[in-house]
């Protein structure tokens, strides 16, 4: 690869350092290193579905210039939970049915993660503000929006960061 | 998109200098959200994000935004006389408003873009640095492609946004079909009111129009009338008489040109409510 470079960035708490050419995205970088659970969808910055926290922040990883995490703290979902520990808002996105194709969920988990560790209790609009960057094309929402309410109501990744 | 090289400068002057050897074949990246809209081909891309240029002061009568202020931040930022929150909540998406910058929304304007019309109604000033920094008006600035007042080195550092007073009003509004759709039509006003009649008015438009623009007509039609709904619908019937609306996605130019006085009547009775109190 031309002009390939060495970036070092923290991914899921874990210092690292990549090689990596000019104009490769976040994540072509992520999945080619095993981060399979950012995915590809509409690559161009529309659909969430590659969803990744930067420095505390969602960003859409496929508009994203892998360069341009220099220095900064990468979250994906694989940081979050699986399927033996699972995150809290997993757990709530299972048991409310808002989990079809799963396609969309790990940028929704990502999403929701950002916003309660910014705003522990919500309210309905600014829900509606922070989870704006995610599409699902299976479940209308509402599921979905059930299941962040019983993780809000239960308080239980309030202030997780 | 490709990008021959990338450039990660350790402060500002590295920047400006890095920018001015590469000329032509550099440019500066924000947050780099554009790129794909650019189609830029076999440039080194000099990143600015982390040169100290992001935050937002209020200083006397008005606020200073760093240009690498993220429109997530103007959403979050509060204060009596701050109104740019209410146009960062309507761009685009919540992972697009974290990364995109300020100064990357009125560099390189799209029709879309939501900041040029919004600082255009309130009268901004905005600073390029090179060796020496030079403040532009909102008019001058947005009369043309921004872009054209950069030579190879110079940045975008800040804006200066007055803060409303009591007596001021503002409106903005877009309309789009999807929450997170590209605009079919914006426009911003900021009415003054004083002793019952309109003493200051700027109002702005695009996505409907060519660029982001003033619309002189509707102003000097309002200044010094009445401040109430029929001086706005007046003003709005005769000033936009000569202007040349443009349709997009399936709209025709007649239908663009009756949303765009749909559109401005409802920045105007925004903006005058608020002038008036309410
Ligand atoms: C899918 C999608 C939808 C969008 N929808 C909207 C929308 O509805 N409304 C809206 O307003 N925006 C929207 N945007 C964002 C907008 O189109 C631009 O992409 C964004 O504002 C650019 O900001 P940036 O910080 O990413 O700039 P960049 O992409 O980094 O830069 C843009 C241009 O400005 C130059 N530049 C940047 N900063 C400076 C500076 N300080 N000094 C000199 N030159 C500079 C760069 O060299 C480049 O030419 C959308 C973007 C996407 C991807």
């Amino acid at each position: 690869m031309k002009n390939t470079r060495h970036l070092s960035f923290s991914v899921n708490g874990e210092a690292k350092e990549f090689l990596v050419a000019p104009d490769e995205k976040l994540l072509d970088l992520l999945r080619r290193e095993g981060l399979t659970g950012t995915k590809h969808g509409c690559g161009t910055g529309s659909c969430g579905s590659c969803t990744v926290i930067m420095d505390g922040k969602t960003v859409y990883s496929c508009i994203l210039y892998a360069f341009q995490a220099e220095g900064r703290a990468i979250e994906t979902i694989e940081g979050v939970g699986d399927f033996d520990n699972p995150h809290p808002l997993q757990t709530a996105l299972v048991e409310e049915g808002a989990v079809q194709c799963g396609f969309c969920i790990p940028g929704i988990v990502l999403s929701a993660k950002a916003l309660l560790a910014e705003i522990p209790q919500p309210t309905d609009a600014e829900l509606k503000v922070y989870m704006d960057g995610n599409l699902c094309r299976c479940t209308g929402y509402e599921k979905i929006e059930v299941a962040l309410h019983k993780v809000i109501a239960a308080g239980s990744c309030g202030g997780a960061k | 998109m490709k990008l021959n090289e990338f450039i990660i400068p350790e402060d500002l002057k590295s920047a400006q200098s890095a920018l001015e050897k590469l000329g032509e074949k550099g440019f500066a990246v924000a947050g780099g959200t554009s790129l794909h809209f650019l189609g830029i081909v076999e440039k080194t891309a000099v990143d600015i994000s982390h040169l100290g240029l992001s935050g937002i002061q209020k200083q006397g009568g008005a606020y200073l935004i760093g240009a690498t202020t993220s429109l997530g931040d103007l959403m979050k930022f509060k204060d009596q006389g701050w109104v740019l929150d209410q146009v960062a909540l309507h761009t685009s998406t919540q992972q697009i408003r974290n990364i995109s910058t300020l100064g990357g929304n009125i560099v390189r304007v799209f029709p879309w873009n939501d900041f040029p019309v919004a600082l255009l109604a309130l009268d901004a000033t905005l600073y390029i640095e090179g060796v020496a920094e030079k403040a532009y008006s909102s008019d001058d600035y947005f009369n043309g492609q921004p872009i054209r007042l950069f030579q190879p080195g110079q940045l975008l550092t800040r804006v200066e946004v007055p803060v409303l007073k009591p007596g001021q009003g503002f409106g903005y509004h877009k309309e789009v079909r999807l929450h997170a759709g590209f605009s079919l039509m914006t426009a911003a006003a900021v009415i003054t009111v004083k002793s019952g009649r309109i003493d200051g008015i700027r109002v702005a438009a695009s996505a409907g129009i060519a660029l982001p623009a003033r619309l002189t007509l509707v102003e000097a039609a309002l200044g010094g009338q009445a401040a109430d709904a029929a001086s706005l619908q007046q003003a709005v019937a005769n000033g936009t008489a000569a202007l040349a609306w443009k349709g997009k996605e399936g709209m025709s130019d007649e239908y663009a040109a009756h949303l765009g006085r749909v559109v401005l009547m409802d920045v105007l009775s925004a903006a005058l409510l608020q002038a008036q109190g309410e």
